[in-house]
């Protein structure tokens, strides 16, 4: 299934591009990425090239965000890259990016970042590295089978703003088997001391189908305790406030103005495109994946479109849905007068139902009083059941 | 049919589980060219999609083969030497240029193949019912095992001519010569009677057909000539109805016959004979000592009794064939509908028409209508046994297209209570049922009471209206490596069971008899016996009796509130551990709430343990990345949906998941 370029009014302002390369699979990892035996950069670039041509009449002008993740995106070759980066330019209208309003994020695996690939990316425009740094503790590091030197975190960090890309931030993962209180504190410490302004610091997720959980069922570690990972959670949010970094999303944190505003766009619900290979998008109410394996990407094109196996358009009630659970997760929270308003169209009890259950979170503490749903601290630690308890509102 | 009458042999081919029945069969098929090559796939008789995926034999199937034998000849020429298969009519094809007379006299055998599983020994009863002979296999590998001698009784019980077979010569491991002294050693065959085959390469397979023709003697003649055809299978047909399956002792049964069931007295017009051969072969008649199908338009399984003798409307026999017992259910479990979308109510239908439909195909499960406090509405059912529990609630997903919950199997109580003017009641209102003279494993209660079957604990009358509780005790035999014997009685004495017997098998093994309560070996029992002896143990076990004993039926409180569906039966003196046990098991299996949750086993009021659920303090996803919101809505829905299929007990939420800790047993 191809896609018909958007309607003027539905174009999105943010494109994310998938690079699925990786030189080793971290065991708790469920991104599509491949280690490549058989030299697929250079193809792989061509038919990306293609498909971001194929979607380009979807896309506002100028853009907003650009967002390339993976995989490991900092593994394609300079030379690539800048074949990836020409091509966005002819097709996309990138002057916000440039003039720095805008954004384009690319993610880094702080072992493959070199001078030159620095210095080509700040050429073509990108504002801002996302470096996966995980842990800064080798033994953890080593727990999750992720294979970097920690050591080159802050090489790869310098690399980047000297070469003149201004924003950076950091993920870690928590709650990883072995850590303690004062473990995740010493990440932290290390990471603030590196001067990002934004972290994203990930609980450590039991995907299915990863190493990690196979491990984990076959007994080989223990996972970390509910209570422990309650702490780390409430622990670096306190940290990070004091460091001037608040939490602005459940695992996201920035100074003001440093919130990612690609990631941003998703949970507002906004429309974006997606290139590559198991890249996911939203456009005019309507979401689709394209195929995972890079083989059919690369084997199968219409018009440049990849191929798709999800497609999914969102009624009312689902839209409502992710847009409530995507909102309960941030701090700036929900507009109420927008949600009962979109509820309104369900059936004509819902918005009251949607109020009510609004109602039970506030007289709980877990939700702020005000015109905007944004949950509390307390509500923040159990966003998911207060998201399970709206969507059941959201059914007569 | 054709010309001179043939000699009629009607066998059972029996053998513990996996020993290669089925297999046998296919090459009995394969050498009276009763099938092609080419049609021979594996295990053709098991032709149900479940029998096929797990590689087991669920339901006997009787079928029809044709084989020319010299007598006296050692061995058989096998007939896919020939130019072409048996046609329809049964009529035998030959050798190029020969007559059909070349090749020894004409032969039908009429052979049922047995499951292997204890759950379905009834279905090998039955067929003995029907038969003069039974092959007996034995695998060369693994010796004689418990199945092999409870078959081999049985048939010996029958009086039947058994002619005992080692299979799987063909494999390195085989042992033939031991096994042949098993043999003898337990059952009495002389070592060198046992023929040696393999099922799978066919070897063997010409010498196991002569003595067929030579061992087993024919069908007893006519004692009277009315009409007298045992009933020894029904199976349920979309197109045609119940098909009978019967085996002819007395008089010939003709299409158009009216005919009477002796049992149930009800009539039938019959349209249609047939053999299975295995294809069906319509014929016009059965005579004496043959076997085959009856369609008669007979709607439904309840129809026909299992055992029953089918005689002439207008010459009916004077007295009915020996029948045999009705299957008894030994297990019960609850199912529910799992919840959809769109509400309980109508689930609730879709369950009600997969478990009527499953019936009309399988009788040996029983089934009632239930409430429950906590799960809504749904059935209680009785099994055979515990892979019967499985099956069934396989094909009720599977052929009824419904999601099904199940609650933990329990086994039936008989109790004794105190005989009053009115029916004593279960908590729920239900009138239980009575225990009377002549039904099986009935012992008169003392005078002035009553005795009162009961397979639900919840369904437990006040218990000071309770004098006794008796429950199902069975006896036990394990086939076990003499070195494994110490821990073999310590897991059954663990477990309330009494050593009654041991004897040799042979220099490795043993065969240790027990008698034990049936509640303390369906759930877990086989597996961790099986674990003990590293897979070589085998076991069989049959209910003898009911017997009173210290039971006391335990409650499971949740914050505060009795469950009933939590509640188990259990002996005074493993109360106390099992209380922990099952306790700390739904410490893990209910989810945190926002508040402390006490979880307590208690009997008659006195708590015995307990537990405490933590509040929870977190519940959030860390990651939700764009290609994630699908999923990740979905995953939260489908929380929204499991909070339906969960249970509120007051202000707690119970999975289902839990509904099974019960039948953990702490040890
Ligand atoms: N090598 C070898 N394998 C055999 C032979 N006979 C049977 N088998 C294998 O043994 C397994 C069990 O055979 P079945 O014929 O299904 O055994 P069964 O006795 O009918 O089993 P149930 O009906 O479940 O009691 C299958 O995997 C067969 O392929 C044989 O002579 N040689
Ligand atoms: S580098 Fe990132 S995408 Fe690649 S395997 Fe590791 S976690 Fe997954
Ligand atoms: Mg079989």
């Amino acid at each position: 299934m191809a896609l018909a370029a958007a309607p003027a009014h539905a174009r999105a302002g943010s494109l994310y591009l998938h690079v699925p390369f990786c030189f080793h699979k971290c065991h708790y990892c469920d991104f599509y990425s491949l280690v490549d035996t058989r030299d697929r950069q250079a193809p792989f670039v061509d038919r990306l090239i293609e498909e971001l041509a194929a979607l380009a009449p979807s896309a506002q002008r100028p853009l907003q965000t650009i967002f390339v993740g993976g995989g490991t995106p900092s593994l394609l070759r300079t030379d690539l890259w800048e074949r990836l980066l020409a091509a966005l330019d002819r097709w996309y209208d990138l002057a916000s990016i440039r003039a720095g309003s805008g954004e384009f994020t690319v993610e880094c695996n702080p072992e493959t970042v070199t001078p030159d690939l620095t210095a080509t990316l700040r050429a073509g425009g990108v504002t801002r590295v996302s470096m996966g740094a995980q842990s800064f503790n080798r033994t953890h590091l080593k727990a999750l089978e992720r294979w970097h030197d920690p050591d080159n975190v802050p090489r790869a960090l310098t690399l980047a703003r000297d070469a003149g890309i201004s924003r950076a931030s950091i993920d870690l993962i928590f709650a990883i088997p072995g850590q303690s209180l004062a473990d995740v504190e010493q990440d932290l410490d290390t990471a603030l001391r590196l001067g990002v302004t934004h972290l994203s610091c990930y609980a450590l997720t039991y995907e299915p189908h990863t190493a990690m959980t196979a491990r984990l069922t076959r007994g080989e570690f223990q996972r970390a305790d509910e209570d422990l990972e309650a702490d780390m959670f409430l622990l670096i949010r306190e940290r990070l406030a004091a460091a001037g970094l608040s939490a602005y999303e459940v695992s996201n944190f920035a100074r003001p103005g440093e919130e990612c505003r690609h990631n941003l766009a998703y949970w507002r619900q906004d429309s974006w495109l997606a290139a590559g290979p198991s890249a996911s998008g939203h456009l005019a109410g309507v979401r689709w994946k394209n195929a995972p394996r890079l083989d059919d990407y690369l084997a199968s094109s219409t018009d440049g479109f990849a191929p798709i196996v999800e497609f999914e358009p969102l009624d009312p009630r689902r839209a409502l849905a992710e847009r409530l659970m995507t909102g309960l997760r941030l701090r700036e929270g929900l507009d109420e007068a927008d949600m009962l308003d979109q509820a309104a169209r369900l059936d004509h009890a819902a918005p009251a139902r949607l109020r009510a259950c609004a109602e039970r979170h506030r007289r709980a503490g877990l939700m702020h009083p005000g015109p905007r749903w944004a949950l509390t601290d307390s509500g923040i630690l159990i966003a998911d059941r207060a998201a399970v308890e709206f969507l059941a509102a959201l059914s007569p | 049919m054709p010309d001179s009458s043939p000699h009629i042999r009607n066998f059972s081919i029996i053998a513990h589980i996996d020993h290669g029945k089925s297999t046998l069969a296919d090459r009995l098929l394969q050498a009276t060219n009763a099938v092609s090559p080419r049609e021979a796939k594996e295990q053709i008789l098991d032709s149900m999609d479940l029998e096929r995926e797990r590689g087991i034999t669920i339901k006997a199937s009787a079928v029809t083969v044709w084989h020319r034998h010299k007598p006296g000849a050692k061995a058989d020429d096998l007939e896919t030497d020939y130019e072409a298969t048996s046609d329809e009519t049964g009529e035998h094809k030959v050798k190029k240029g020969e007559s059909a007379e070349a090749h020894g006299d004409l032969y039908m055998f009429n052979f049922i193949d047995t499951p292997g599983h204890v759950d379905f020994n009834y279905e090998v009863s039955r067929a003995l019912k029907a038969c003069e002979g039974a092959i007996l296999v034995v695998d060369s590998t693994q010796g004689v095992q418990a199945q092999t001698l409870v078959n081999a009784y049985l048939a010996v019980n029958e009086n039947l001519h058994i002619i005992p077979v080692i299979n799987k010569i063909d494999l390195p491991g085989a042992r033939p010569i031991d096994v042949a002294m098993e043999i003898e050693q337990t059952l009495g065959f002389k070592a060198e009677d046992c023929l040696l085959v393999s099922a799978k390469t066919g070897q063997g397979i010409p010498e196991l057909l002569a003595s067929i023709a030579e061992k087993f003697p024919p069908p007893r003649p006519p004692v009277t000539d009315a009409l007298r055809g045992l009933i020894f299978d029904a199976v349920y047909d979309d197109y045609r109805g119940v098909i009978v399956y019967t085996r002819i002792f007395d008089g010939t049964l003709k299409v158009g016959d009216k005919i009477r069931m002796m049992g149930t007295q009800r009539t039938f017009l019959v349209s249609d004979l047939g053999k299975m051969t295995p294809k069906p072969v319509r014929v016009k008649e059965l005579g004496p000592g043959e076997t085959g199908y009856v369609v008669a338009a007979i709607r439904t399984l309840k129809d026909v009794r299992i055992g029953d003798t089918v005689t002439h409307e207008h010459h009916p026999a004077a007295e009915a064939l020996p029948g045999y017992q009705p299957p008894r259910q030994m297990v019960f479990c609850d199912f529910y509908p799992s919840t959809k979308e769109d509400g309980e109510s109508s689930d609730f239908e879709d369950l009600r028409e997969a478990v009527e439909k499953l019936s009309l195909n399988d009788s040996s499960f029983t089934f009632q209508p239930v409430h429950s406090e906590a799960l809504g509405f749904g059935y209680r059912c009785g099994f055979l046994g515990l892979l019967h529990m499985d099956i069934i609630q396989e094909r009720l997903e599977r052929e009824g297209g419904v999601e099904v919950v199940q609650t933990a199997p329990t086994v039936s109580y008989q109790i004794v209570c105190r005989a009053g003017t009115d029916d004593i009641v279960s908590p729920s209102g239900q009138v239980l049922k009575k225990v009377i003279e002549g039904m099986p494993h009935y012992a008169p209660p003392p005078p002035g009471h009553v005795l009162l079957e009961v397979h639900n604990p919840a369904e437990l009358p006040n218990p000071s209206t309770i004098m006794e509780m008796r429950e199902p005790i069975c006896r036990l035999e394990l086939m076990i490596p003499k070195d494994k014997i110490g821990d073999i009685m310590k897991l059954v004495l663990d477990r309330r069971g009494q050593y009654k017997s041991q004897s040799f098998v042979s220099q490795t093994r043993d065969l240790l008899q027990f008698e034990i309560p049936l509640a303390e070996i369906i759930y877990d029992f086989f597996d961790k016996m099986k674990g003990l002896t590293s897979g070589y143990g085998t076991m069989d076990y049959e209910v003898i009796a009911y017997r009173p004993d210290n039971l006391v039926k335990m409650d499971i409180l949740v914050n505060g509130e009795p469950v009933e569906a939590l509640s188990v039966i259990v002996h005074r003196e493993k109360a106390e551990h099992r209380g922990r046990a099952l306790c700390a098991k739904l410490r893990e299996q209910i989810p945190r709430h926002q508040f402390e949750i006490p979880v307590q086993a208690a009997i008659g009021g006195k708590v015995i343990a307990r537990e405490t659920i933590k509040a929870y303090r977190k519940d959030v996803l860390a990651k939700c990345y764009g290609g994630d919101v699908s999923r990740k809505r979905k995953l939260l829905e489908k929380q929204k949906e499991g909070k339906k299929r969960m249970k509120n007990i007051g202000a707690v939420t119970i999975p289902q998941e839990a509904f099974m800790a019960v039948l953990d047993t702490g040890d």
